[in-house]
């Protein structure tokens, strides 16, 4: 059996960093890698540890959440770390050193919108400063960050294609949601200018659509009928759910340091895409959907924040030409076909390995 | 029996036929009930047989066996009186059902034979097997008849464009009855800027100089018109630019294209050139502040200066309420002649003559290199430079034109 890998079970091992401890930084050895994963129960955590559970280049992997993931695991280690806790970034630091992390993979993020705001601010912008503070604590070697492009977003002043310089206007837009994932973003930005060592590569990943993801937008779009703003049809695009994965994989594998927009190929407006899906339309003017959109979110009845509504109404896309050509990110899903695969109407387009343990 | 009556002649309840019979079922509720019991095992034995023996059958003889059912079943029952002790021995033993259960039950039965009319065959069986499906399949075909699965990156939709060519032909051939000249001005392939005055209230220029080089130049090319903020994010009016060709007038998309060797239109009178009185009429605004200067000195694109002459009078503009309009978020109401007074009719514009001249490119890249986009007095200067002769360009046109409405 090839795995775990034959440096792993001795007990001998796990004394040999105690010896490192003057040692600040980890020597990196490319086969015997050591991932940390924040938020290792959400999607992108979990599927991320899969992945680097099949790959001999990776020693250990530290999953680190409040919840233990679901499948099993062989050389991941678990840590039940709450990172709204005020010592957070204490604990973090103290597991990452002992182990010698020498990447860390931020996804402890929310994919959809939560009343829980205050809660969410702890989690989302506390949080990352915790991830923060022990990534610079460790002296780690490399962080990638899990953002979203509605970080940029709808704004009627975007052009069609945002590219990664473009100033993170959702904090506009008076939503928690949008905000705190911008002030996270804005961290990292101080982060990686303070910490010159860390390579810190930040994924902006567009609305993500799969057979097996749970965010907002599948739950948006898995209801019978949609709200659309009368006389407004913004193009909007989506990233496959393995292609996602694919983007942060490839992170982990490579080094490419700053920002990229992880987005699949291709655009479509807001109604074609309800026609494809087959949903109802439930048209509005704006001026009336705003304020019912914010009573219907006061009371709780309804999922997503009033200022969602911009992104039914304004360009919010982003361009991932940079990603396609620094890190050779090719997406092999493009929008009709993320749809058709989301919807369980056609056969995925490759075959997927790498998902299963 | 009684319910027999209601089902046979007034299915739907409409008419006054239930009221006797209802009281009448009342009245003879224990016999019905125990004549039921009988009659039901019978009745839905004989249904069942009716629909074994039409399955396996052709669809004529099914449709025979149907009609004769109906006729049947319902016609003599509806005819015929319930009689008072039971059913009577005269009746064809088909209709011997009697209650409501069981009329439903036969009803559900016929009914059921006509939805799901043979399990062998193609549809009926992929229509059995996944009803909702199928439903689903027919309402997305529906939704997505007359718009394409692929919009380019822009968001042009080739289908919706198709559906508004008629329109922009009528407009361009027998409307306006445009001509054009200079077209040869235009490259056949490559990068362009086409810069050209603004006017109208509502963009029919940019859609005439679009449909204009598509049809009569030679190459056939499609030009990207810039459509300012105000048009593009007008409800409907904005949607539509867009998905037959606009773009938001934005320096990146503006870029993005003319590094693909599109070709763009750009009007830098903006709103101003809009929003002209009729008085101002053909008198160039301020060409903002030569935004268009430095993306064709960035991208090394050739401007072709293009005079539009007839458009500036289809909607004479008065005056411009403007304190009732930002009430409502539009930067001004206009007040023409026929608008506001005869409504939306007042919108049409005047069937005017109209003349479109291309002018010869400009090659100001050649001359002062990318870096003349940093230089602020250039761009402004050169503005000023293509301002001009677009000036003199309608200056020209309107010398040679002797009528308004006929050229």
């Amino acid at each position: 059996m090839p795995y775990p890998p034959p440096t792993m079970s001795t007990p001998k091992k796990k004394a040999a960093p105690k010896k490192k401890e003057l040692v600040k930084r980890a020597t990196f050895d490319p086969e015997q890698r050591v991932v940390a994963i924040t938020g290792a129960y959400s999607f992108m955590g979990a599927e991320l540890i899969k992945r680097l559970e099949r790959d001999r280049r990776y020693y250990k992997v530290l999953a680190v959440d409040v919840r233990k993931p679901t499948f099993p695991l062989h050389k991941t280690q678990f840590h039940k770390v709450d990172l709204t806790l005020p010592t957070a970034d204490a604990d973090l630091a103290a597991i990452w050193k002992r182990e010698g992390v020498d990447t860390v993979v931020h996804a402890a993020f929310l994919s959809s919108p939560t009343h829980a705001a205050a809660w969410a601010h702890e989690l989302e912008s506390i949080g990352t400063m915790h991830v923060l503070n022990a990534a610079a604590e460790c002296q780690v070697r490399k962080l990638v960050v899990w953002s979203q492009t509605i970080v940029y977003g709808a704004h009627p002043l975007n052009p069609n294609f945002l590219t990664e310089e473009h100033p993170l206007r959702g904090d506009a837009s008076r939503s928690r949601y949008v905000k705190d994932k911008v002030e996270a973003e804005k961290q990292v930005q101080r982060f990686r200018k303070e910490n010159t060592d860390t390579i810190v590569t930040t994924l902006r990943t567009a609305a993500t659509l799969g057979p097996t993801i749970r965010n907002f937008a599948t739950r948006f779009f898995a209801r019978p009928m949609a709200p659309t703003l009368m006389g407004y049809d913004p193009l909007m695009q989506f990233v496959h759910e393995r292609d996602a994965v694919d983007a942060f994989a490839l992170a982990v594998d490579h080094d490419y340091p700053g920002e990229f927009n992880v987005v699949g190929e291709g655009v479509l407006p807001y109604s074609t895409i309800l026609a494809m899906m087959g949903k109802v339309p439930l048209p509005m003017p704006h001026f009336l959907a705003y304020p019912l959109s914010q009573a219907l979110w006061a009371t709780q009845v309804f999922d997503s924040p009033p200022n969602f509504l911009d992104f039914l109404r304004f360009l919010c896309v982003a361009d991932g030409a940079k990603a396609r050509r620094v890190m050779g990110f090719t997406p092999r899903w493009d929008i009709k076909t993320t749809i058709q695969d989301f919807l369980g109407l056609s056969a995925p387009v490759a075959q997927v390995v790498e998902g299963g343990v | 029996m009684a319910g027999k009556q209601i089902l046979g002649d007034d299915p739907f309840g409409t008419g006054d036929a239930p009221a006797p019979a209802a009281k009448k079922k009342k009245e003879k509720k224990i016999e019905s009930e125990t004549a039921a019991e009988n009659a039901a095992e019978s009745a839905s034995a004989a249904a069942s047989e009716v629909a074994h023996e039409a399955a396996p059958e052709a669809d004529e003889d099914r449709d025979a066996l149907d009609s004769d059912g109906e006729n049947g079943t319902y016609a003599p029952a509806a005819a015929q009186p319930p009689s008072e002790y039971g059913p009577s021995i005269d009746q064809p033993p088909v209709a011997k059902h009697s209650g409501l259960v069981d009329e439903i039950k036969h009803l559900e039965h016929s009914v059921r034979e006509r939805i799901l009319p043979a399990r062998s065959g193609e549809h009926g069986g992929e229509r059995q097997r996944l009803p909702l499906e199928f439903l689903w399949k027919r309402w997305r075909e529906l939704a997505m008849r007359d718009r394409s699965d692929v919009v380019d990156e822009f968001g042009r939709d080739p289908n919706v464009a198709a559906r508004v060519e008629p329109l922009l032909d009528f407009l361009y051939r027998q409307y306006f009855r445009v001509s054009t000249r200079g077209l040869g001005h235009i490259p056949d392939d490559g990068r362009g800027l086409i810069v050209a005055n603004h006017s109208g209230t509502l963009p029919y220029d940019g859609a005439m100089i679009m449909y204009g080089i598509r049809h009569e130049h030679s190459a056939h090319r499609e030009v990207r018109p810039l459509v300012e903020d105000f048009v593009f994010h007008f409800p409907y009016l904005g949607t539509l630019m867009n998905r037959i060709g606009g773009v938001r007038a934005a320096p990146e998309n503006a870029e993005r294209l003319l590094n693909q060797d599109q070709l763009v239109a750009v009007f830098p009178e903006g709103i101003k050139g809009i929003g002209k009185l009729f008085r101002e009429r053909y008198q160039l605004q301020r060409f903002g502040r030569g935004g268009f200067i430095k993306l064709a000195l960035k991208c090394d694109a050739p401007i072709i200066p293009t005079a539009v002459v007839g458009a500036e009078e289809i909607h004479p503009m008065l005056s411009k309420i403007t304190w009732l309009a930002r009430s409502v978020g539009i930067p001004y109401l206009p007040v023409t002649p026929t608008f506001p007074l005869l409504g939306p009719i007042g919108l049409l514009p005047l069937p005017t003559k109209w003349f479109i001249a291309f002018g010869e490119p400009l090659y100001y890249n050649a001359e002062y290199g990318p870096e003349g986009a940093n230089d602020r007095i250039l761009v402004n200067k050169l503005a000023e430079q293509v301002r001009n002769k677009i000036q003199s360009m309608i200056d020209s046109l309107l010398k040679e034109r002797r009528s308004i409405l006929f050229g």
